[in-house]
């Protein structure tokens, strides 16, 4: 018997005239499955996975019906799916209810009314597994993003749910504590035989554990395949969700490999090697020389300090930086490194107690803040929603500039001109990110400072947001970003400086500064490296691959 | 350093009923002997738990206590002993007096009170009472989730105006506009708070509370001495052991045994760590 049947559930909500946000969908999903649900923001899958527990479901109206262990889900009772269906959703802070970890993990055992043996028992078992002991007595609100994602993903299991089911759970997080997270889900359903039902943007971590991959489109299952046949459908369909698949996936179908598609860094590799036996011609894509010329700083560092208290640690630590006019610069590093105190520094949020800032030649000090954020300096945070005050998008954007004329371009620029008449709240992270920079952008800023300016957004959208940003840079605006996403940044930057220690410690191009990490750069860098000398992205990759077949012939 | 103190780590309960004791019993008793014992007590235990911040803020509160008592004759003439004539008016002893004590009163609850937020901390007193109204407890525990939580948020949302170059004018405007911002992100935190509760099964069955401290037997017989010792300070103070009276004469009981339990009372929990410190060093030295 099926763990769920989904027959033919259409739904929409009362709001969208006709639009159907689920069409049709059929799927049946087996006790201690691993299922990825993929597709674009806006695709149906929060939707989807909302009709799989009653509390959840949206209001609206809906056709087809969802049976649970081969029981109508309405009639499970609340507390059967209480305790076997476990929903963990994207945002990590919202999640939680109490504010110590112990008596979160305890919170689903509470409501269910257990008896304190039970419970000790369980939290117990749970903090173990999980390895929450050394932070079981903190405060929530000491946590990082990651541990609060494992608190609610513990506290969830501690239920012992037959049935997983994540919406999104890493978006928030960073690369490290992603991977970590989806580790502890593989985990779980390799060793407790849960059945996992996930939605995710990061592929690359998951796809070569799971069972079976579907992907929505408009409302609509298109595939629902193996993880290993998913790849050529979309290829086949040119299927926009076909950027969204794992670096070995899209490098095979970019040159019609032949044989089984490779899923990891591993498999990519032994294929590539088993391509070319022979030793190589073509190993580097042709380079301009390095920029050693003199140029026009838009902003520089000088050995800038930085801490938030007279007793605690430096966060900055003698940073220094010169950002070329016109580039994009990217500096990427690991979490809790200052990167984006470093960004606060710049923009006199934080004030160093070392150090000098230039921005454009100059120091920060002598601009008045009329001058320096209305047409020299702007910031978009990490979280775009800080910088929404009103009811639409339109009227949030008036409130930078009355000039209507100016609105519409600014919108045309950033693809939101369909959003002005939306409240900000109900967009998709992607848009929440292109209104904000919009707002951002209607001050005019020479140089642009984004803060993880992909964090929470898909494939589809994180190449959209690429296309405006290069736009803006055609345009003369010095962009620098801080950001986790190697992948993002070694295929749009100019120059990347990794972060660490509270310092700037090398600075170069992306082809020479992932090709040169083994471990800090690309998926595409790592498949390839023993063939290709910095080769960092996909289309590197392709493109090598493409010149030494031929050569070969 | 932070040193250990024992007397946290008893059950709540047994912390709870000392401070109720003690403060309750300071308010109440004016008697030199016993605002002494009280005032060294809460004097000594506030200071082995804060260390140098707690010395800083006693240092503050003595200059207003000796403020207090000095003012009080001022304002209160009574008394038979005339010292001094201020602005005309009589300076006595005993209005002096009372107004030394009045502020060792005021002193000593100072202490409790901070002693009683070192020691008792939110989520101890919430386990305490959880369990009498679980769905007052789990509210407590929410707003004190939430008021970390909304200051980062504001911080945050500061922070991004300021970098768009907005906040400079119009204080109070502004104000307003990161109020709007704030609750309004808020609320839509509290839509997913709110699912993620009854995904949890939050309001399917009676409400438990996971009780994280347990009374052991050590925990019951501090209870009971507490309880004992309590009992026989209330029971001297009713036979008249407390009684003091400073205006417009003093008249002060004589010592008692009742102001020696009381002492053994409030030197509790600086009792408990003298012998945790004892006990823990000879089972090091391996006697």
């Amino acid at each position: 018997m099926a763990h769920f049947q989904i027959r033919d559930l259409s739904f929409s909500y009362p709001t969208s005239k006709n639009k159907k946000s689920l069409d049709e969908v059929s799927l049946s999903i087996e006790k201690g499955e691993y299922i990825v649900l993929c597709g674009k923001s806006g695709s149906g899958k929060t939707t989807l996975l909302r009709h799989l527990k009653t509390v959840l479901t949206p209001h609206g109206k809906r056709s087809g019906e969802v049976l649970f262990n081969g029981v109508p889900i309405a009639e499970v009772s609340q507390r059967d799916q209480s305790a076997k269906i476990g929903y963990v959703m994207q945002n990590p802070d919202d999640q939680i209810v109490t504010d110590k970890v112990w008596h979160e993990l305890a919170f689903g055992l509470e409501s269910l009314g257990c008896d304190q043996k039970t419970m000790r028992a369980r939290v117990a078992e749970m903090a173990c597994y999980f390895g929450i002991q050394d932070w079981f007595h903190r405060d929530v609100s000491n946590l990082s993003g990651g541990q609060k994602q494992l608190l609610n993903l513990a506290s969830i299991m501690a239920m012992q749910p037959e049935v997983l089911i994540l919406d999104e759970p890493t978006s928030q997080l960073d690369p490290v504590a992603a991977s970590d997270f989806l580790n502890t889900v593989r985990k779980i359903n390799t060793e407790l035989g849960t059945t996992i039902i996930i939605t995710e943007h990061r592929l690359e971590d998951i796809f070569p554990y799971a069972d079976r991959a579907i992907i929505m489109d408009s409302g609509k299952v298109i595939a629902d395949d193996t993880p290993r046949n998913i790849g050529k459908l979309l290829y086949e369909q040119c299927s926009d969700m076909f950027a969204a698949m794992p670096t070995p996936v899209r490098v095979f179908y970019g040159v019609n490999g032949e044989g089984a598609c490779p899923l990891t860094v591993r498999e990519g590799r032994n294929w590539l090697s088993d391509t070319f036996t022979e030793p190589l011609t073509i190993c580097e894509i042709p380079s301009l020389p390095a920029d050693d010329e003199v140029y026009d700083a838009a902003l520089s560092l000088k050995e800038l300090w930085f801490r938030y208290e007279k007793d605690s640690p430096d966060i900055l630590r003698s940073v220094s930086a010169e950002i070329p006019k016109g580039s994009m610069y990217a500096i990427v590093g690991g979490n809790g490194a200052g990167k984006s105190t470093a960004l606060k520094a710049i923009c006199g949020i934080c004030r160093p107690y070392r150090g000098k800032v230039k921005v454009f030649g100059k120091p920060i000090e002598k601009y008045k803040a009329k001058e320096l954020f209305g047409g020299c300096l702007a910031m978009l945070p990490q979280d775009p929603k800080s910088l929404f005050v009103k009811k639409t998008v339109r009227e949030d954007l008036e409130e930078m500039t009355k000039d209507s004329q100016k609105i519409a371009e600014i919108a045309a620029v950033c693809e939101i001109g369909h959003l002005l008449e939306s409240h900000p709240y109900d967009l998709s992270g992607g848009e929440q990110q292109r209104s904000a920079l919009a707002k951002v952008l209607l001050t005019e800023p020479r140089l642009l400072l984004l803060d993880e300016p992909t964090k929470g957004i898909d494939s589809f959208f994180k190449e959209k947001l690429a296309d405006i940003l290069c736009k803006l840079k055609a345009q003369g605006i010095t962009i620098v970003m801080v950001s986790h996403d190697v992948e993002f940044c070694a295929k749009y930057a100019d120059l990347v400086s990794m972060f660490f220690d509270g310092q700037i410690l090398t600075t170069d191009t992306p082809r020479r500064f992932f090709g040169g990490n083994s471990f800090y750069t690309t998926a595409a860098g790592r498949m390839s490296r023993h063939l290709f000398q910095q080769a960092v992205t996909a289309e590197d990759v392709i493109s090598l691959y493409q010149q030494n077949k031929e050569a070969l012939q | 350093m932070i040193m250990r103190d024992s007397f946290s780590e008893y059950h709540p309960a047994v912390n709870f009923v000392f401070f109720v004791g003690a403060i309750g019993c300071g308010v109440v008793f004016q008697h030199p002997a016993y605002l002494a014992v009280s005032v060294a007590a809460s004097l000594l235990y506030y200071l082995t738990l804060g260390r140098k911040k707690a010395a800083k803020a006693i240092l503050w509160m003595l200059v207003v206590v000796v403020c207090l008592a000095a003012v009080n004759p001022i304002f209160n003439t009574r008394g038979a002993h005339v010292l001094f004539s201020l602005f005309g008016r009589p300076y006595t002893q005993e209005a002096l007096v009372y107004g030394v004590a009045l502020s060792g009163v005021f002193l000593t609850m100072f202490l409790w009170f901070g002693c009683y937020n070192y020691v008792l901390t939110g989520d101890k007193f919430t386990s305490l009472f959880g369990n009498l109204i679980p769905s007052i407890s789990l509210l407590l525990v929410m707003v004190l989730r939430m008021v970390p939580a909304f200051i980062k948020k504001t911080k945050q949302i500061i922070g991004a105006r300021m970098s768009i170059g907005k906040g400079e004018d119009d204080k109070l405007r502004e104000g307003m506009t990161v109020l709007g911002t704030l609750v309004s992100w808020a609320l839509e935190g509290s839509i997913v708070t709110a699912d993620s509760m009854r995904a949890r099964g939050y309001g399917t069955a009676k409400r438990q509370s996971f009780l994280i401290y347990r009374m052991r037997k050590r925990d019951w017989w501090l209870l009971l001495t507490e309880a004992v010792l309590l009992a026989a300070v209330i029971a001297g103070a009713c036979l008249g052991q407390a009684n003091a009276v400073y205006l417009p004469a003093m008249g002060v009981a004589p010592l008692s045994w009742g102001a020696i339990l009381y002492g053994i009372y409030v030197f509790i929990p600086l009792l408990i760590n003298l012998k945790e410190a004892i006990v823990w060093h000879i089972s090091r030295s391996g006697i």
